[in-house]
């Protein structure tokens, strides 16, 4: 009954506003004290945290990303492919996608893309004749689009939470993401061409220049997943090597960005890196007591008297992780829901990798889902027009989302492919 | 007041130093261990322990900047639609809660430093373990006084009878 009380009071305090990590801990302070657990057992479990290994990557690859942020590098890529798409019909809409897909995989899927780069792209596509309502849709749910791709830190910390292994989590990602990108866009040239935008002529000599231009910053990819890939690295490793390419290149080639700027730059992306960390440390305690309580036993017990087959359970996962994505948010739904899930999913023979490129693009999805995705909100405030307004926007493109989410669940096979 | 927001700057001040200085030890070290292993099939023996603890560091001291800019990750529903007065009790009430939640952890975190310290556990080199984890407890204290701090500016917005937008910039 108590138990109870405090649940809801926890629930209550988390939606006025309270930060994630002070009501998770809360939660995990009570329940330590209550079954007579030394409350330092809570520091022992975020201390084991944030020294664990792997987290090393999480601050080395989100600095790579402000640092990619702050540069002319989404202004390279926009140009890039302006020079490679720039013919097709809807080409800018298409160029607009891959953009927010590249940013939001470096940056950490954290409302930056939205904020950053819909300044640039909106009235760029306003400029191009394309329709508002069809704009704002597609930049509201471009949002998160790319959070499959490595390395982006949704992907990382669902490796931490779930125990899965890092590198092949980021190579399963990478072809469920590249299908997000390629029906959205599909969907974007159709619907460009009904509302007659006007196209551009491909120019070879532009895409030259455009290539020479970006010639630093294309083999990136091949940094952050090659040696991955490979091997050769381990992915702390490969997060070192990013750090320091992309610090020589905007730095020293590109001098994009002055020396003064870079402490301020690095203060900002270790204020978000922190941020995720305290979470992540305060689940950790709360996990390990549901755990103990075997609460993860108790809640596959109900789901296998109720629910029989894997299909009919993949249902319910789905439908339940797009609640969870659109109303808590993709890390606080990532480190309270995962450690629960995991072992359910597995009892339904569903493989670990899969179950986390299903995981993560749900909350995607979940995060641009009306009436509370997150995407929706920045983009309100960003683009100064009423959520309801964007609701609508963006409803044609959930759409196609839910259709490559039931693709993404229901054929493993894409997930797994690369990894065999 | 104002001389504990001075104070607060100040402190802040210091942790910007510190994150940037802590930050580039991070990467050159961990760049390092890589050259290191590869060119010279060597490396340094305490350096993927340091560099652990350079995350932890980086780690506290960015959230508890987190606290001070009001940047930590929330979900924040009713906030939404609920504006003027009404934010400002919700936003005071969180903040008290978070203040009482973050001295719970304070007093948890010294526990545990001082259980380090009885235990004498040694990280890398012979150095003890609790000079690199005091920035626990430490960064949770400054927490509580940030959370208390925007409690006070809460509670004196309501204490003051029709929010005036000035008193804002004032405090």
């Amino acid at each position: 009954m108590i138990l109870l009380l405090i649940v809801i009071l926890t629930i209550i305090l988390m939606l006025i506003g309270a930060p994630i990590f002070v009501v998770i801990s809360g939660l995990a302070l009570y329940l330590f004290c209550s079954s007579q657990i030394d409350l330092s057992a809570v520091i022992i479990e975020m201390h084991r945290m944030a020294t664990t290994p792997i987290l090393v990557a999480i601050p080395l690859f989100t600095f790579a990303g402000y640092l990619l942020s702050e540069s002319g590098a989404p202004k390279r890529l926009i140009r890039l492919s302006n020079a490679i798409l720039g013919w097709l019909p809807g080409g800018l809409s298409v160029i607009a996608l891959i953009t927010c897909a590249v940013f939001t995989a470096l940056t950490g899927a954290t409302g930056l893309t939205i904020i950053a780069l819909g300044g640039i792209l909106l009235p760029a596509m306003m400029r191009g004749k394309y329709p508002e309502l069809f704009s704002l849709g597609l930049l509201t749910t471009s949002g998160t689009l790319g959070l499959l791709f490595p390395p982006s830190l949704p992907l990382i910390v669902y490796a931490i939470v779930a125990k899965v292994r890092i590198d092949q989590l980021f190579i399963a990602g990478i072809l469920p993401g590249i299908l997000l990108v390629v029906l959205l866009s599909a969907f974007c040239v159709i619907r460009s061409v009904r509302a007659d935008v006007p196209k551009t002529r491909f120019q070879p000599g532009e895409l030259i220049n455009a290539i020479k231009e970006a010639i630093w910053e294309l083999p990136l990819p091949v940094v952050v997943l090659g040696g991955i890939y490979s091997g050769y690295f381990a992915v702390s490793e490969a997060a070192a090597i990013t750090a320091v390419y992309v610090l020589l290149v905007e730095m020293v080639i590109y001098r994009d960005i002055k020396f003064r700027e870079l402490p301020e730059i690095m203060k900002r992306s270790m204020v978000l890196v922190g941020g995720v960390l305290i979470i992540l440390g305060a689940a950790m305690g709360l996990t390990n007591y549901l755990i103990d309580a075997e609460i993860p036993m108790r809640l596959l017990d109900f789901f296998k008297t109720n629910i029989e087959s894997r299909f009919l359970f993949l249902v319910v996962l789905n439908l339940f992780l797009l609640a969870v994505g659109c109303t808590m948010g993709i890390f606080s739904a990532l480190v309270v829901v995962v450690p629960l899930l995991t072992p359910i999913g597995q009892a339904y023979g569903i493989d670990p990798i899969h179950l986390g490129i299903i995981f993560l693009t749900n909350l995607e999805i979940g995060a641009s889902l009306p009436p509370l995705g997150i995407n929706l909100f920045i983009s309100s405030m960003r683009f100064e027009r009423p959520v309801l307004n964007l609701y609508v926007a963006s409803l044609p493109f959930i759409v196609i989302l839910l259709l490559c989410l039931a693709i993404i669940t229901y054929l493993p096979w894409l997930s797994l492919v690369l990894l065999k | 007041m104002n001389r504990w927001d001075q104070l607060d700057d100040i402190i802040s001040k210091v942790e910007k130093t510190l994150v940037v200085f802590l930050l580039s030890l991070m990467i050159l070290v961990a760049f390092l261990q890589i050259v290191l292993r590869n060119l010279f099939a060597t490396g340094l023996s305490w350096g993927d322990v340091l560099v652990r603890y350079l995350v932890l560091w980086v780690g506290f001291i960015g959230a508890t900047l987190a606290t001070k800019e009001g940047k930590h990750i929330t979900i924040e529903v009713f906030s939404r639609w609920v504006s003027g007065r009404g934010e400002i009790y919700l936003n005071a009430i969180a903040h008290l809660c978070s203040l009482c939640i973050c001295s719970l952890l304070t007093y948890a975190a010294i526990k545990f430093i001082n259980f380090e310290f009885q235990m004498k556990s040694t990280t890398f080199l012979g150095i003890p373990a609790w000079i690199f984890e005091f920035i626990i407890p430490l960064t949770f204290g400054l927490m509580t006084l940030r959370f208390a701090l925007r409690f006070f500016k809460e509670i004196a917005k309501i204490m003051t009878p029709n929010s005036d937008p000035k008193l804002d910039k004032k405090l």
